[in-house]
Order: structure tokens, then sequence, then C-alpha cells
């Protein structure tokens, strides 16, 4: 058992640090601001495709694909240090951590070189369209309905939520095309077919985040389909379980406990209740990056992630909650203009129980998968 | 970063949750609260478990890995100052050890044989005479016990005195990061079976949801102390038993409100693991005194980046 890093893991970390430092310009945390902003994605396309130059934006891709066949660490501290950063991949960061790899998994040849490539390149954006107004948690209630007629989809219905659709160019779809959880089938839709609206829904977490997309008679070719008709559940599980520990929030939320604390320090405000507070905040924080790391050893020793995972998620929900509280008790300032980046991660933290699966949901899960309690009665 | 074990840290902690197995069920006759491993004690001196933290494959994360799987026992002995503060002072301290905080009784000070003597700042160490120790009658699920007579102690230097102070701090999480789990999984286990309005316990989403965050909450604990122990960091260290500490509260509320009144009796071995715990809960000076700490070695200045 061993918690230090390797030489060749340090190098890769102060490399990507170096190359933050290099590419990142004067004004990036006013920038990092709205995640889907129309200023963010323009951002991120020049910014990713300098990462992906640099090898640094897919080093755990296969080398067929642009990689270089990279352990679970090195995408891990990468992502870590990208997070830390305030994600200057914007929405990109999903291609990298699930969309690539589950088109390697499930795509046919065709959607592999048409879709992977600019991914790789770091010159494409996607948007995930699974929620919708009446199913949120229970996804598997979707009501998006994609009919087949001939040898095209014709797709009608409503998502909600999908985070950077505005500038998206493709949308990874979940659409019924029958009853029941077996009825979903995937869609990969370019964002600018005939038939596609897209509208903003403005929010408490910044510019360009989240969307309602509404599709009208959306005719998509059959070959648009991502692996079998109804094959859904199965490739989501299996993408989303990269995904439950995919955002490193720990990372950021960490620097900016630490930030705030220095803010308290150098104006003698950092005295018992703040100390109490600080030092909860960081185990937390601390307990979710080992939570985490437990999984990537995991993935490294070749084994499949399970309720852990969860655990590791749950974790990370708490340390974001106790970094957003001890800002806006202890630096309250921040919100009001006092700091872009204390700001930025308040919109950030606030979601971090609800974007990507409610929390409620990773503890039903450790409750019957980690704790082997009984079911709950359905 | 790695977190299995080598074959030759396996090989130890199998033989050392063998032996946890031996003693893991509470006798039926037993409705006390220190219910004392005079057994296991033997078989790990025999064993010289005490000394695995010297062994250079072994190291103290296999000694804090020890200590949590036998605080999961309901027999309690003293394991975790033994194991991972006596390898560090560099000086022969007999066991067992026991800490007398500010004067108050102590856990196993009753047949201690160094005594780790905590005034304010100063911590010293003290070999006493077993007629100057008496047994103290107490809640707290382990032999707990005062000094009655003269003390001579011998002062540490301040860095030998930090250096306890952090050795006690890995020693804490560790047996709490074991006793948490143990609580834990004894609620399980009862809510799993008691049935009411129709249906087990654990079927309630209400309890479900507070038990699963009671499990991340020990897993958290569980990862920090072995973090811990591994670096022997004061900053780690402060954290570890801090983040004990904290979440001992919240899981100690937690499994005696969903077991009920049975949790309340002796019968059920519940408190043998919630009474350590909250025996556990004032060392050095509690969550303020870690806290503290955490704030003097991980708020020192600089990002807190990895
Ligand atoms: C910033 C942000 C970005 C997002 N981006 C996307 C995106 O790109 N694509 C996409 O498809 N979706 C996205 N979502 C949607 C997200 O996946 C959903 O919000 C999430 O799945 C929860 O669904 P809901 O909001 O409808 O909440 P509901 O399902 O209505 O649930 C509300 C609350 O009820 C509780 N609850 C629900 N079910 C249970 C249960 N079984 N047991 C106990 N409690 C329960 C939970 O506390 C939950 O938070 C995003 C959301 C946010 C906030």
């Amino acid at each position: 058992m061993d918690f230090d890093w390797t030489e060749e893991q340090r190098d890769f970390r102060a490399t990507v640090r170096a190359f933050l430092d290099d590419n990142l310009p004067p004004d990036w945390e006013e920038l990092a601001h709205g995640p889907g902003s129309a200023v963010q994605t323009t951002f991120s396309k020049q910014f990713c495709g300098a990462l992906a130059k640099a090898g640094l934006l897919v080093p755990h891709w296969p080398a067929r694909w642009g990689g270089r066949d990279a352990d679970p660490w090195a995408s891990f501290i990468l992502a870590e240090e990208m997070w830390a950063a305030g994600e200057p991949r914007g929405g990109q960061y999903m291609n990298v951590n699930w969309i690539g790899p589950t088109l390697m998994r499930f795509g046919s040849e065709e959607q592999q070189s048409r879709y992977i490539p600019p991914m790789a390149q770091g010159q494409t954006l996607w948007c995930q369209g699974f929620s919708e107004p009446e199913a949120g948690s229970d996804l598997a209630s979707l009501r998006t309905r994609a009919d087949q007629h001939g040898d095209v989809y014709r797709i009608n219905g409503q998502k909600i939520w999908t985070s950077y659709a505005g500038h998206a160019d493709t949308c990874f779809l979940l659409a019924r095309t029958s009853q029941g959880k077996g009825g979903i089938s995937i869609f990969l839709l370019p964002m600018d077919t005939p038939g596609i609206t897209v509208r903003q829904i403005p929010s408490i977490i910044g510019e360009g985040d989240i969307h309602e997309v509404f599709f009208d008679d959306v005719e998509v070719p059959a070959t648009a389909m991502l692996g079998e008709e109804g094959q859904a559940w199965t490739i989501v599980r299996e993408a989303l379980s990269l995904e439950r520990v995919g955002i490193p929030r720990f990372a950021l939320a960490s620097r900016m406990l630490h930030r705030a604390v220095e803010v308290l320090k150098r104006e003698n405000r950092f005295s018992h209740g703040a100390i109490d507070q600080a030092a909860r905040a960081h185990a937390a924080c601390e307990a979710a990056r080992l939570g985490s790391y437990n999984i990537i050893d995991q993935r490294c020793h070749g084994q499949i992630p399970g309720p852990e995972a969860s655990a590791a998620r749950f974790g990370t929900v708490n340390a974001e909650r106790l970094v957003a509280e001890f800002v806006v008790e202890h630096v309250p300032e921040a919100l009001a203009g006092g700091d872009a980046m204390l700001q930025a991660h308040h919109q950030r933290a606030i979601v971090a129980g609800i974007a990507s699966g409610a929390a409620e949901i990773q503890l039903n899960l450790i409750a019957t998968e980690l704790l082997e309690l009984p079911r709950e009665p359905r | 970063m790695d977190f299995t074990l080598t074959p030759d840290q396996a090989a130890v902690l199998d033989a050392i949750d063998r032996l946890g197995r031996q003693f893991e069920a509470k006798p039926t006759d037993f409705d006390g609260f220190a219910l004392e491993g005079n057994e296991l004690e033997t078989e790990l001196e025999d064993g010289g478990y005490f000394d695995i933290a010297a062994i250079p494959e072994m190291g103290p994360v296999t000694a804090a890995l020890a200590v949590e799987r036998l605080a999961r026992s309901p027999y309690t002995a003293e394991v975790a100052l033994s194991m991972l503060l006596r390898p560090q002072l560099g000086m022969d301290l007999p066991r067992p050890l026991a800490v007398v905080e500010n004067g108050r009784p102590g856990r196993f000070v009753d047949r201690a044989r160094t005594l780790l003597v905590i005034d304010g700042e100063t911590i010293g160490i003290a070999h006493p005479d077993a007629e100057d120790l008496e047994p103290v009658e107490s809640l707290y699920a382990y032999p707990m016990g005062r000094v009655t007579g003269a003390l001579s102690v011998q002062a540490l230097s301040a860095e030998q005195a930090d250096l306890a102070r952090t050795w006690i701090r890995v020693a804490c999480a560790a047996e709490i990061a074991g006793l948490m789990q143990a609580a834990i999984d004894a609620t399980v286990e009862h809510i799993s079976v008691r049935k009411q309005f129709g249906r087990a316990l654990g079927t309630f989403q209400a309890l479900r949801h507070r038990m699963a965050e009671c499990a991340v909450l020990a897993g958290g604990v569980r990862r920090l102390a072995l973090k811990a122990a591994w670096s022997g960091e004061p900053g780690d260290a402060a954290l570890a038993a801090f983040h004990a500490q904290d979440s001992a509260g919240k899981v100690n509320y937690d499994v005696h409100q969903m077991t009920g009144a049975m949790g309340m009796t002796l019968e059920m071995p519940l408190h043998l693991w919630t009474y350590r715990m909250k025996a556990l809960l004032s060392e050095l000076g509690g969550r303020g005194g870690q806290a503290a700490e955490v704030a003097r070695h991980c708020f020192a200045g600089g990002s807190g980046d990895e």
C-alpha cells in the first residue's frame, strides 16, 4: 500500500501544470465563469487544440485514436489539474472521459472515423440528451420517441437541462424505440439537423450551461444509432460508471478552500469557528480525494468499480457542500464581485449533488449494493 | 499511488484477520462494559504482532490496518498505541501504553507500564508502579484507570512531544475507523432482520440513506487514517483524527437510533464499539484540538494541491 506518486506521475502532473501556466490567459478566471458560454466554447476549442498538439488531451486513449494508452492515473491527474484550474476544456471533458471511449467500444466503423478524430483534436463539442421534463432521476421513463420509417428514424420530443446544447455539434441522445427499459436506443445526432430547437435556461449556475432542446420530426438515418436498438441501458450504464468519479470536484473545492482561508488569514479573521469549519471541509475534500483514488486504483488493477464509486461520488458531494458553505459564511464578498473564481466554484459546487444524477440515488445504491441492506419495496 | 497490499502485508493481515475471527462473538453471559481481550493480547504478543510497524516490509500502514481490524472485535486490548506509537519514539517503552491527559482517567491506565502524561503543551513519559494505579468504573467500554500516586515523569523534548502527538492521533483515527465499521455492521445486520410495519427496517429509505452516509464517512475515516500512518505527517494525522472524531458523533447517534431499545441493552454488543468511540472523542483536545493542528499544518500557506 503506497500513497506516493511515481516519478513519472509527478512529472506528468508538472507537465500539465506547466501547460496550464503557458496557455491560460491572464483573464482566465473571469472567462471560467460560464462553462457553456460562447466565449468559453471558442476558448476551449483553441485550448483543447493546443492540448491535443502537446499530447495532453487524450493520453489514456489507444494509440489508434491519438492517445498513448496511458493508465487511468494519467487521465485522472489530468482531470484533477483541469478541474482545479476551472476546467478550460469546457464541455469537451465529456468527449475525453466517456463519449470517445463509448464510441470506441460500441460505435460502427463509420461512426468512429467520423466522430473520434475531431474529439482527439479538441475541435468538437457534444451534449448529453438524457433528461426530460418528466424523466429526471427516473430516466427509464423518458418519452422522446424515435420511430422508424424505412432507413430513417423520425425523432419527436423534448430534452431538458442539456448542458452545452447551445454550441454543441452533436448530441448523444436517448430516445424510445419501443416500450419499457429495454426500448431505449442511442442516436448520435448532429445538432444542425432540421427540426431541432435549443433554448437556454437562465440559471444560478452561469451563462450557457443548461438548455431545453425540442425535436420536431427530426430525421436521422438508421446508421446514426449507436449499438443496437434497445441497447441504450447497457451502454449508458457502462459509460456512466466511468463518469461517477469522472469530475474530480474535490480538486477545485480544496484549492478554493485554501484560497478562502488565505483571505481570512490576511485579514486576521482565521479564528475558532472558521478553523473548525475549515478543518471539516478540508477533511471532506481529502476523504473524497482518497475515495476517488481508490476507484482509479481499482480500475488500474483491471477491476470494474462497484458501489464504492457511489460512495466516492457522495463523499465528493459532501466536500463541495462544506467548501461552498465555508466561503458563503466566511468570505461572503466572494459572491458579490469579490473573487470571480470563488464565485465560479460556488456555481459549480451547488449542482454537485444533482448534475449527473441525484446524490440520493447514489445513497440508494450504497445501501443496496455496499451495505447489502434489503431493497425498498417498489 | 497503489492501494493493493504487498504479499507480505496481505499475509500478516490475513493472520490478524484469522485471529480477529476467533474473538468476534461476545460471550452470551457477558453484560458489562469493558470486555477485556486478555487472550487476544497474549496471542498478539506471542505472534510478535505488536512490532510489525518496525519491520520495513510492513511499516506503520500495516500496523494501522491491523489496529483497524482488531478494533472491530468486541474484545479490547491495548493495541493501537503499542503498534503505532511505541516504535516511533526511539526508546524502550514496555507495553501496555496509556495516555493520561490533564489528570483525567484514561483507557488501560490501570494496567499501563508506560504512561504518556499530557499536561497542557508538555508530554512526559512515566513508568508507574502498579500500586500507583487503580481501575475506574465507567461507561466507556475500555478498562479505565487513573493514577493515584506520585509519578516520576521524564519530559519529552518538543520534537518528541510533537511526534508523540502525531502518532497518538494516528492511533486514535485507526481505532475509530475499526470501531465505526463494527458499529455500522452490527446495525446493518439488525435493521436487515428486525421487522416493523410488515417490512424489514432496512427497507425504509429514511434509514437506508443515513446508513449509507455513515458508510461514506467510515470509508473516509479509514483512508485518512491509513494515509496518515503511511506518511507520518502531523497535518495528515490531525486531519485523520479530526475526521474520525467528527464522524464518530454522527455515526454513534445514528446506530443507536436505528437499533432502538435493543441497542440500549448490554446484551447487544453495540455499546462496546460506540462507547469506545465516545472514549476517543476527547483525545488530544477533541475536534477543536485537532482543528487547531489542521490549521497549523494544512493551512500554512499554499494552494492545498497534491
Ligand atoms: C448543472 C446541471 C447540468 C445538467 N446537465 C445535464 C445534461 O447535460 N444532460 C442531461 O441529460 N441532464 C443533465 N442534467 C440533469 C440531471 O441529470 C438531473 O437533474 C438529475 O438526473 C436529477 O433529475 P431531476 O432534476 O429531474 O430531479 P428529480 O428526479 O425530480 O429529483 C429531485 C430530487 O428528488 C430526490 N429524489 C429523486 N428520486 C429519488 C429516489 N428514488 N429516492 C430518493 N430521493 C429521490 C433527489 O433529492 C432529487 O435531487 C443536468 C442538471 C444540472 C443541475
